[in-house]
């Protein structure tokens, strides 16, 4: 693109314009097939795309076109923008650096970004310095960094418009997720779920970086901007006032955890965000009971719906209440319209870390499903759908085994059933699909103290493949699936060696695309789950495969870069706990596979 | 609170099945601790890096490494000090660094290179109380005596022959 200052000028009377409907640009640009311009693909969360020059019958012939080094060795999560600009925006892990790459001269630098950032933030990160992507609205990139500053960059220039403070890494915050821009605000959340940080959401004004609102995800109603005449859990007002302090311990919500670091989703019609909340604090159950009997910690692990305007809560709904084994909230709220016991209903489905599909109805926050899709979890039978409650074993329980006692065999890990790794939504086959992870752990809570800025977990944990069933890959460690959010069922599973840790893309050319930790990119069948092309990159993939169109052109775009948690904990590979003490790993060791090392990868069809 | 693990109970030099067998001949039991071992083995007082396993069990400091390490380093270091995509592996570092080196990092922190950064352990008491049971407890590992996961504690079985009244 040219930089003639008439063009800037004109490009910011634009903004100007546009002040009172930001998003209206985010919202065009989400209904062009050809771009990609939010990190899911769009406000639903769906990572759908029309395009179909790359489909079922040719995918075969996909080949990459150029690749890109970050320069960067971390975990690479999130992927590329593509607003039609003819460029693609990436990220990096920390340091955070941002790309401008063009398009049309295979990966030539534009601009670039680098913050600069007191590394000593590096180690307050739980589990690898990663990042899972930039946010665009009307020429603005905006970026969370890793040291708790909001930025939003000129997309034209890389020029610094504002900065903002949304925390304290001396305290244990950080921040890693996706910014998504609703209206005129940018909304944002931290992490810091293992330091005792208080989870917060928090929007900004895209135009100057002043925060607009901010919702705590535990406290009084008024922090956490709840009414509880109004706000509804399971479709019914909450009624008691305060929850956020009375389901916990003298003081302890203070430091509850409750990071809404995953990912947000936004229904235009309903002007409704939705997110998740991550763990309560210490791993260590016990530390968060009342009067030595379990108590909810709200409102952590609960899928909020609040309007983006003000920040209130419209309903809440707890998935789950006292967490025993670290199952963060914060899986993706896929926005789907479903046809459920033979009504058309605004739906929003889960593929949770629980290792249950749920089924919500995102207007009133009713649960309509609750299904394992990943058949080993057992911390749970089943949930009631009625109080919203699961039916927690006893047996695996590890508040009732108790304080140093080591609880074993627990399915799923805290890793989850699944992690960040978005899943995508076809409307055309009316299912989901997902990477998961098909690993187990022995968990044993320990007393911790709570210190400023130090990880506040209370429990170790040691991690094992989950047990097989006849058919599946002897040792596997993580699926590919498609997943029946109304039916609660599993229509097609693909075992991969490890946790499937990327985020998938489904096609109108009947394809669904996954990455796995090894380094495939890998096509297949969006019926059948026929695996149809895979192409091995650098490293191990734990970003999202974005798809966009220029100029006639279908791409195909993945960051590699193995890391996360996913690296940190497979890379050795799992004990097996059948094996006696010092016998060999019978089990897969990520580090045998893959190497660190931030890639970009663009992929067409040769002839396209 | 922090919970500060008792100090090493069985302070043995790295023995070998035969010095252990030794031992348990002479019927030392862990709550006997340091003193008597010292005077049966004629061993000089123990030092970081020593640990004691028979038949896959430890003594309580090296069982205690395994826990601190467990909490406090696996989270880069990945699990049973193998390292990760994040951190390397302490298993390695152990054998190649001497206690004074391998604690010094530990209380210090390393900055390797810009975004390559280990903290400082300097105000984790907890983790400051274990540098020499971790030391203990990587050393096992590297020398190969003892596997993945979490060990069992020798004094167990002394506990369990105690009941048997095999002991003198």
């Amino acid at each position: 693109m040219l930089r003639y200052p008439g063009l800037v000028m004109t490009a910011a009377g634009l903004m100007a314009a546009s002040l009172a409907h930001a998003n209206q640009n985010q919202l065009d640009l989400q209904q062009n097939p050809d771009f990609w311009a939010t990190q899911l693909g769009n406000y639903q969360g769906n990572r759908y795309s029309q395009l179909d020059q790359i489909n079922r019958d040719n995918v075969q012939d996909l080949r990459a076109q150029w690749q890109f080094s970050t320069g960067v060795l971390r975990g690479h999560e999130g992927g590329p923008l593509y607003v039609g600009d003819g460029r693609l925006y990436i990220h990096t892990p920390f340091p955070n650096k941002v790309f401008a790459l063009d398009l049309e001269d295979e990966g030539r630098i534009v601009w670039s970004y680098e913050p600069d950032q007191d590394s000593r933030v590096i180690p307050v990160y739980c589990c690898d310095t990663v990042n899972r992507g930039l946010a665009y609205a009307d020429g603005k990139l905006f970026l969370n960094q890793g040291d708790n500053t909001v930025i939003a960059l000129d997309a034209e220039s890389g020029e610094l418009l504002w900065e903002a403070e949304n925390g304290d890494h001396t305290e244990g915050e950080t921040m890693t997720m996706s910014p998504l821009v609703v209206h005129d605000k940018v909304i944002v959340g931290n992490s810091g779920g293992e330091f005792g940080v208080r989870g917060h959401l928090t929007a900004y004004n895209v135009e100057t970086g002043e925060m607009e609102w901010r919702g705590y995800s535990q406290g009084s109603d008024d922090e956490v901007l709840l009414d509880p005449e109004t706000t509804t859990m399971l479709g019914e007002p909450i009624g008691e006032a305060d929850l956020g302090i009375s389901t916990w311990p003298e003081g302890e919500w203070e430091r509850g955890g409750g990071a809404p670091w995953g990912w947000v989703t936004y229904d235009p019609e309903l002007d409704l965000i939705y997110y998740g909340t991550g763990n309560p604090g210490t791993w260590n159950p016990e530390q968060r009971t009342i009067d030595g009997e379990p108590a909810d910690n709200k409102w952590a692990i609960t899928v909020f719906a609040r309007d983006p305007n003000t920040g209130e809560t419209k309903w809440v709904y707890q998935k789950v209440p006292f967490d025993e084994w670290d199952y963060d909230g914060v899986n993706e709220n896929q926005l789907i319209d479903v046809e459920f016991e033979g009504e058309q209903r605004k739906g929003l489905a889960i593929i949770d870390r629980t290792g249950f599909g749920f089924l919500m109805d995102r207007e009133s926050g009713e649960l309509l499903v609750a299904e394992k899709f990943a058949p080993e979890t057992n911390w749970a039978d089943s949930y009631d759908l009625e109080t919203g409650r699961p039916n927690v074993s006893e047996e695996f329980s590890t508040f009732r085994q108790g304080v140093d006692v080591n609880t074993t065999n627990i399915c799923p890990t805290a890793m989850g059933a699944k992690n960040m790794q978005p899943s995508a939504y076809s409307p055309e086959t009316g299912l989901l699909y997902a990477g998961i992870n098909r690993i187990c752990m022995n968990y044993e809570p320990f007393e911790t103290e709570y210190v400023a800025g130090q990880p506040y977990v209370g429990a170790t944990l040691t991690m094992m493949p989950a047990p097989t069933q006849e058919g599946d890959m002897e040792g596997r460690m993580g699926s590919f699936i498609a997943w029946d959010p109304v039916a609660g069922e599993t229509v097609w599973e693909i075992d991969e060696r490890f946790a499937v840790w990327s985020g998938a893309l489904a096609t109108a050319g009947d394809l669904a695309f996954y990455g796995t930790l090894e380094g495939y990119m890998k096509a297949v069948d969006i019926e059948s789950g026929e695996e149809l092309w895979r192409f091995k990159t650098p490293s191990g993939i734990i970003g999202n495969i974005n798809t966009f169109q220029h100029e006639g052109k279908q791409y195909i775009g993945v960051l590699s870069g193995v890391g996360g948690w996913a690296g940190i904990g497979l890379a050795a590979g799992l004990e097996d706990p059948e094996e006696g003490l010092g016998a060999v790993s019978a089990f897969s060791a990520l580090k045998d596979y893959t190497e660190l090392g931030g890639i970009l990868t663009v992929f067409a069809l040769p002839d396209a | 609170m922090i919970l500060t693990r008792t100090p090493r109970q069985l302070g043995v030099d790295v023995l070998g099945t035969l010095g252990i067998m030794f031992l348990m001949a002479t019927g030392v039991t862990a709550q006997a601790a340091g003193n008597e071992v010292e005077k049966a083995s004629s061993q000089p007082v123990a030092g970081p890096g020593d640990y004691t396993v028979i038949n896959g069990k430890v003594d309580q400091g090296t069982y205690d490494g395994y826990i601190a390490y467990t909490r406090s380093c696996m989270a880069c270091h990945g699990p049973d000090g193998l390292g990760s995509s994040f951190a390397p592996s302490l298993i390695q570092a152990a054998e190649r660094r001497s206690f004074g080196d391998f604690s010094h990092t530990v209380a210090s922190g390393l900055e390797i290179q810009p975004g390559r950064v280990m903290p400082s352990f300097a105000d984790d008491e907890y983790v400051l109380n274990n540098i020499e049971n971790i030391y203990s407890y990587m050393k096992a590992r590297g020398a190969g005596d003892l596997g993945r996961g979490r060990p069992k504690v020798i004094e167990e079985e002394v506990a369990a022959n105690k009941n048997n009244g095999e002991q003198d």
